[in-house]
């Protein structure tokens, strides 16, 4: 590996943050469709609240990839051939590959949050429910849900498969870590969303909150994974603010703490009700450590 | 040596490359720093700058002495025959060894030599052959000198072989590792490699440019050279030489065509109002009789050609061809004392082209301090060069020193052509010449130089043209027909530029009456039948119409029909010596110009039978020799010239046809090198009493401040050079953003020792001091740059390209501002490659 | 036919004329980064020194597509003192990380193997940057595409040769087709071997699938800021995709255990945690 590959030059408010508005998304639509899938109706708020989410923010994601691009009214270029108008395709570019994905991710969340709206009965249009409750929902959120997952880990597979020698040290593991950051994430989103909508005392709360855990052990197990992998490039997450950012914002505050807490709080009813608050500050730190994930290991392999 | 080729002559190092890389041979660099030179090279033995003669005289000492010199009969054989190593020196001669670094006739000033005790020892002059003088050639052939005396076995003490010698006994490796720095198995290394790499199947060449040439022993340091390759038998064979690297494109033909001031063109001598030069004959008798006995017996025919070159049907055999109204010479009007004249306000006019003498010039400040006493100068360049720009914003109007208000100097700037822009030819180091087209016109006013001057002959043609005045007869019967054909001109927006094939046809030389161009300069005669602007350059256009500069016909060797290299295509000076004595070849492999017995020479003897046998060159190279003269010929003892020259006297330039390891005359500074110290030097001469060259031009005057010797103030040696990335002066490239950013600041490289004693970190700010000024520049600490250790004390030297100047886009200070006017008393040319000053951290006014 | 250029460091001299003529033939403007504007003298003056021995550009840059190198080996008493000079630039590998991650087409390779950017295509979304193993390519901020040397696609296709090739005054980069440069590459490593330059060796035969531009060292490749493990980013796609699969399967089973079953199962997780 060469220390003189260049730096691209991804400016981290665009491009960390796409990453992790698109992980929260795809995090909280798979979360929101395996609790369809296998919860039933116990979980059936979960699955509601991860599809109600999901669409608004995957909507956020295009322009901030768009506002980084160099052409940004080149941006169909992407998708299609500049001459000749036929879509285009490159299986061995992550950003090609993922574009597509997150087209189809879009098209599947608005499907999935259209769905939410027809069956809460929120869309009065009768003749429009009719219709659309004939396609089988289970299988469009099968289809968001290995999208999504794309599309929250392809931005990891996309670092590691560069010649930037953190990001290709630590291959191949921060598509997997995004993974598993986009589930935390997904899930601290959908249980602020689920407090701010008053829906917490619901029979499937353990199972969620068991979930949150056990993505956190997967995800702290990733970023232990990956500090390792980087070895003799670690320098750029050992010092500076990238480091502090890192330890203490990811790990401390957005791992290791609301594991404790999550480990702490779902003792018994009472002590549910009494560290709601708690739970809901847990949420907005797993948030927080998220971004500062993709931030940090964004830049890490951005300084020379 | 004296030279970074792979740097200033980078496309005339892909040659030494080749020679490299397809035929082993072995590459030596000898300088004070590792450049990009060194790099390529096989073997990079530093040395202090200044102290080449005693290297170069060491491997002299250590190839005299050495085994295979004086066993393998090459070497004897090549020295006896062709270098004046037997001939004997007037007994009164005395050398350094006897007075203690001087040579005998010096002044009683101690100001310049007379050479009557250098000469050589003669027979009796022959009794002359006519009484009667009709022609110049007759007067030359009353004056024939008797034979030089010779000792061939070389045991006579008088020899110049002896007396060389004794001369170089001190001379010794042990020298070089105390005086050069150098350590002693470094230095037997290169004597050994060039020792081995010379000889009948080998040659070695020794190459050279500005880094010998300026210094006060700069001409003492090419000829140390050159009497080395003498004795190595290197000279006039294929591979052999010392070969001068010109500084910039066609510097060699501004030299052949004489923008020297005391040079006409091709090498003749200036009228000098100082010398017997009263009328033709006494010029002619006073240049011509004492190289009357070399191919210069032919002077009377070169000179007379070139006068009327100049002034076509005025010039008559009853005015002495016009030689009394060409102007002559008074003093020294070298550069340097020119400034001195300006300074003193005896220039009133100056007109620059080519040239940025507010950046290029030595003591620089001083150079634009005089520029403001001149009442006007006239600047023709690409850009608005420091010079021309020297009036508003110079270093010392910014100072204070010069008032804008109070300088009177007029200013004219006028934009200049490029090369591309104009038709013409070039002649590099090697002597070639080669034209080149014109691609495009110049822009806007833009004009070539030659348009210039010869729209400037013109209008003061114009001017004078009614004058009776004697003294204009120069101006009013100047030759000045450049005229274009309309066909020239045709498709060209300009139409006035002069006709570059009638400038190089009258350089060429033509026959008066019929205008026909001449084939060689054997043609040329000295009854003004013939005219001629240059002598060495007749056969480039051999017939009407045909420019052998134009011919691009190359080959794997010679390509002898790649342009033309004067004088008569020969590409190798003196290659009769390719030969032994008896004209067969050294070697096979070192094959060049023989004689062949059996070929046909076109000649006839009195009795009509054909007289076999020529001078053959199968590459095609031009034979630098009469062509039939058998290889055992005896001189005429009453014949000039060749006549006068025998079968085996391959130096026919050389009066006495040999090679000059002593040189008798020529040389103002010693008939032998020895070595001196530079002008300004930290330590004292360890090889002699005498410090520095006695004779060495010096100009003691306000503003040009030197420095003592070991000057405690002072006690860094600093070296100025150039940069592959820009050109000279920077006025053909810091103007340009491609080329200024390859170089963008000045830096000064600095050994790390010396970095470490001065507290200096490499990219950070340096000021460099002298008497005359002082420089800022960023560092450059390098491993390149190294200390020496001389008698004891460690000497550091730095070194500062300066190309920048205060104008451009690659903008710095004036490296200029630190040198001084001091010179070789032979060329005038500056010691730029070494003088002291001292270097500090930070920036200039203690700024940090 | 794919055609290239053999570089053969060790006659580069280093006189940079390759970099001027690649400016002059692509005309590339001076590169921003090495000025400063004045704005006393109204116009931009240069401020570039590197302090790294000769170097100029620092590295190729969407103006720089050629950068000579110059590397100082001196030991403390000057026993060992070599400098060295390479003149480097994009090595149009056939396996070419820059063009396998362009995700729009704007990368290309020619009938005449050189990687090719199209200007019009090129969207800016900097991917190919850091998928170049040798740090090449650049984003230039004035057109928001990316650059990098395009092995004078207009003068190869018009059969010439390239401008560097053509401006070297000492013959360090020739250019014609890789085949019959590998040969003379071959024999000239042969002879310097010979010479006794031990060292000395050919960097790019196999190296990203081989470089159309490849070189002759004459010390270890990374002496020269090239790197001697060459691992083109795709060739890690499959295992970095099948791993974050798994890292996505794994969560699937974790939601899987979470979500379908309570009471006892929920305990031996508790205990487990």
């Amino acid at each position: 590996m060469n220390p003189e590959v260049h730096i691209p030059g991804w400016e981290w408010y665009y491009v960390a943050t796409y990453f992790f508005i698109g992980g929260v998304a795809a995090g909280a639509y798979f979360i929101g469709t395996l609790a369809e899938l296998f919860g039933g109706e116990r979980h059936r708020e979960i699955s509601s609240t991860g599809f109600y989410i999901a669409f608004p923010l995957i909507l956020l994601t295009p322009p901030l990839l768009i506002a980084d691009l160099g052409r940004p009214e080149r941006f169909w270029h992407l998708f299609f051939r500049a001459k000749g108008g036929f879509p285009f395709l490159n299986f061995q570019s992550p950003l090609s590959v993922g574009s597509w994905a997150l087209l189809l991710f879009g098209a599947m969340a608005f499907l999935s949050f259209l769905d939410n709206l027809v069956s809460e009965g929120k869309l009065q249009s009768a003749h429009f429910a009719k219709a659309y409750s004939r396609i089988p929902r289970k299988w469009y959120a099968v289809v968001g849900s290995i999208a999504g997952f794309f599309v929250a880990g392809y931005t990891g597979v996309l670092l590691n498969v560069t010649a930037r020698p953190i990001w290709a040290a630590t291959d191949p593991l921060v598509g997997a870590l995004f993974i598993a950051s986009g589930a935390s994430t997904g899930a601290a989103a959908i249980y602020l969303a689920m407090s701010w909508r008053k829906k917490l005392a619901y029979p499937g709360l353990p199972g969620f909150e068991r979930f949150e855990s056990l993505s956190k052990i997967i995800e702290l197990i990733l970023v232990v994974g990956v500090v390792v992998l980087a070895g003799r490039y670690a320098a750029p997450l050992m010092r500076g603010t990238i480091a502090v950012m890192f330890w203490g914002g990811t790990v401390l505050l957005g791992i290791l703490i609301p594991l404790a807490a999550g480990w702490y709080i779902p003792r018994s009813a009472e002590r549910r009700t009494s560290l709601a608050n708690l739970a809901t500050v847990m949420a907005i730190l797993v948030l927080l450590g998220g971004a500062l994930l993709r931030i940090t290991l964004l830049q890490a392999g951005q300084v020379q | 040596m004296g030279s970074n080729m792979a740097e200033c002559h980078p496309v005339a190092f892909r040659w030494p490359l080749k020679a490299k890389t397809e035929h082993g041979a072995v590459l030596m660099h000898v300088d004070p720093r590792f450049t990009r030179t060194s790099a390529l090279c096989d073997i990079h033995a530093a040395i202090r700058a200044g102290t080449d003669i005693v290297f170069l005289g060491a491997i002299i000492n250590h190839v005299i002495h050495s085994e295979r010199w004086n066993t393998d009969p090459f070497f004897r054989e090549y020295v006896v025959n062709y270098t004046n190593a037997a001939t004997l020196i007037a007994p009164d001669f005395k050398d350094t060894e006897d007075l203690d670094g001087l040579y005998s006739g010096l002044s009683p000033d101690g100001k310049s030599y007379s050479n009557a005790t250098w000469a050589y020892q003669r027979e009796k002059p022959p009794v002359p052959a006519t009484k009667e003088a009709k022609t110049f050639t007759d007067l030359l052939l009353q004056r024939i000198p008797g034979r030089p005396k010779t000792d061939p076995m070389l045991r006579n003490p008088r020899t110049v072989f002896r007396i060389l010698e004794r001369h170089y006994s001190r001379y010794t490796p042990e020298t070089v590792e105390k005086i050069c720095g150098c350590p002693k198995e470094k230095f037997l290394k290169v004597a050994e490699s060039l020792l081995n790499n010379s000889g009948p199947e080998r040659t070695s060449n020794i190459t050279y440019a500005v880094g010998w040439t300026q210094h006060t022993v700069g001409v003492q340091i090419i000829r140390t050279a050159a009497v080395l390759q003498s004795l190595l038998g290197n000279i006039g064979r294929p591979g052999g030489g010392v070969l001068a690297l010109r500084g910039h494109a066609s510097i060699q033909g501004s030299t052949d065509i004489a923008t020297l001031y005391h040079s006409l063109p091709g090498y003749l001598n200036m009228p000098d109002a100082r010398k017997a030069h009263e009328s033709l004959k006494d010029y002619i008798l006073t240049e011509a009789v004492p190289l009357s006995t070399s191919y210069w017996g032919n002077y009377p025919k070169f000179a007379v050609s070139y006068f009327k070159a100049q002034f076509g049907d005025a010039a008559t055999r009853e005015n002495d061809y016009g030689y009394d109204y060409h102007p002559k010479i008074t003093g020294d009007h070298s550069v340097m004392p020119m400034v001195i004249d300006m300074m003193a306000g005896k220039i009133k006019g100056f007109l620059v082209m080519g040239q940025n003498p507010a950046v290029g010039g030595q003591n620089a400040r001083l150079q634009r301090k005089a520029l403001a006493k001149l009442d006007w100068m006239v600047v023709r360049d690409f850009f608005e060069t420091e010079t021309a720009a020297f009036w508003r914003n110079s270093p010392e109007i910014r100072s204070g020193e010069l008032k804008t208000s109070e300088i009177k100097t007029e200013v004219f700037f006028l934009p200049a052509a490029v090369v591309p822009e104009m038709e013409g030819t070039f002649t590099n180091t090697q002597r070639l010449i080669q034209a080149h087209d014109k691609a495009v016109d110049p822009p806007g006013d833009a004009r070539s130089d030659s348009w210039f001057s010869f729209l400037l002959g013109k209008r003061l043609k114009e001017l004078y043209k009614d004058s009776t005045n004697d003294r204009d007869w120069a101006i009013r019967n100047l030759l000045w027909n450049y005229e274009p054909d309309p066909a020239e001109a045709a498709a060209w927006r300009i139409k006035d530029e002069p006709s570059a094939y009638k400038l190089l046809k009258e350089i060429n030389g033509y026959t008066w009456e019929d205008g026909k161009p001449l084939p060689t300069f054997a043609n040329l005669k000295e009854d003004g039948s013939t005219a001629c602007g240059a002598w060495i350059y007749t056969g480039v256009i051999p017939e009407e119409g045909k420019n052998r500069g134009k011919s691009r016909k190359g080959d794997e060797w010679i390509s002898p029909n790649w342009g033309f290299a004067w004088p008569a295509n020969r590409h190798i000076m003196y290659n009769r010596a390719s030969s032994d004595p008896s004209g067969k070849p050294w070697s096979e492999k070192k094959k060049l110009v023989y004689w062949d017995p059996e070929a046909d020479s076109g000649t006839k003897d009195p009795a009509g039978k054909p007289v076999p046998g020529k001078w053959v060159a199968p590459s095609g190279e031009g034979i630098d020799f009469q062509p039939t003269k058998a290889p055992g010929f005896r001189g005429k003892e009453n014949g000039l010239g060749f006549d006068w020259l025998g079968g085996a006297d391959a130096f026919i330039m050389r009066p006495d046809g040999k090679a000059w390891l002593f040189a008798p005359a020529g040389l103002v500074d010693g008939p032998l090198p020895a070595h001196y110290e530079p002008y300004e030097s930290p330590v004292k001469n360890l090889l002699y009493r005498q410090q520095s060259n006695p004779v060495a031009k010096v100009w003691n005057v306000e503003g040009n401040p030197y420095h003592k010797v070991a000057d405690p103030s002072y006690p860094i040696v600093l070296s100025t050079y150039r940069l592959t990335e820009h050109h000279g002066s920077g006025s053909m490239s810091r103007w340009l953003p491609w080329l200024a950013e390859l170089m963008p600041e000045l830096f000064c490289e600095i050994s790390p020792e010396l970095a470490a004693e001065r507290g200096i970190r490499n990219g950070e700010h340096v000021t460099i001091r002298t008497a005359r000024g002082e420089v800022e520049a960023r560092a450059l600490v390098t491993r390149r740059m190294r200390p020496f250790l001389i008698d004891g004390k460690m000497i550091h030297e730095i070194g500062l390209p300066w190309h920048w100047g205060w104008q451009g886009t690659a903008q710095g200070d004036v490296v200029n501002n630190l040198s001084s006017l001091v010179g070789d008393p032979n060329v005038s040319i500056h010691e730029g490659k070494v003088f002291t000053c001292d270097i500090r951290a930070g920036k200039k006014g203690g700024r940090a | 036919m794919p055609k290239g250029m053999f570089v053969d460091t060790s006659i580069c001299t280093g006189c940079k004329a390759c970099q001027v003529a690649c400016k002059e033939w692509n005309a590339l403007p001076h590169e921003p980064g090495h000025f400063r504007y004045n704005p006393v003298e109204k116009r931009p003056i240069a401020v570039n020194f590197t302090g790294n021995s000769y170097d100029n550009t620092g590295a190729m840059s969407a103006t720089d597509w050629r950068q000579v190198r110059f590397i100082e080996q001196f030991s403390e008493d000057r026993s060992r003192a070599r400098w060295l000079f390479s003149s480097d630039s994009c090595k149009h590998c056939n396996d070419a990380g820059c063009l396998n991650a362009c995700p729009t087409g704007a990368i290309v390779r020619t009938d005449l193997g050189n990687v090719f950017i199209r200007q019009d295509v090129c969207i800016g979304c900097k991917y190919c940057i850091p998928s170049c193993p040798f740090g090449v390519i650049s984003l230039s901020e004035v057109t928001g595409t990316v650059y990098k040397c395009t092995l004078c696609n207009d003068r190869i296709h018009n059969g010439l040769g390239t401008a560097c090739a053509k401006a070297c005054p000492t013959g360090s980069i020739s250019f014609g087709e890789v085949a019959e440069l590998r040969n003379a590459a071959d024999k000239r490593l042969a002879q310097l071997k010979g010479l006794g330059y031990g060292e000395a060796n050919i960097y790019g035969y196999k190296e990203a699938g081989g470089l159309n531009v490849f070189y002759l060292f004459l010390d270890r490749p990374q002496v020269y800021g090239q790197p001697e493990a060459v691992v083109v980013p795709q060739q890690r796609l499959p295992v970095s995709s099948a791993v974050t699969i798994a890292g996505a399967l794994a969560l699937g089973g974790a939601a899987l255990v979470s979500f379908r079953e309570r009471g006892s199962r929920e305990n031996d997780e508790e205990v487990k945690k």
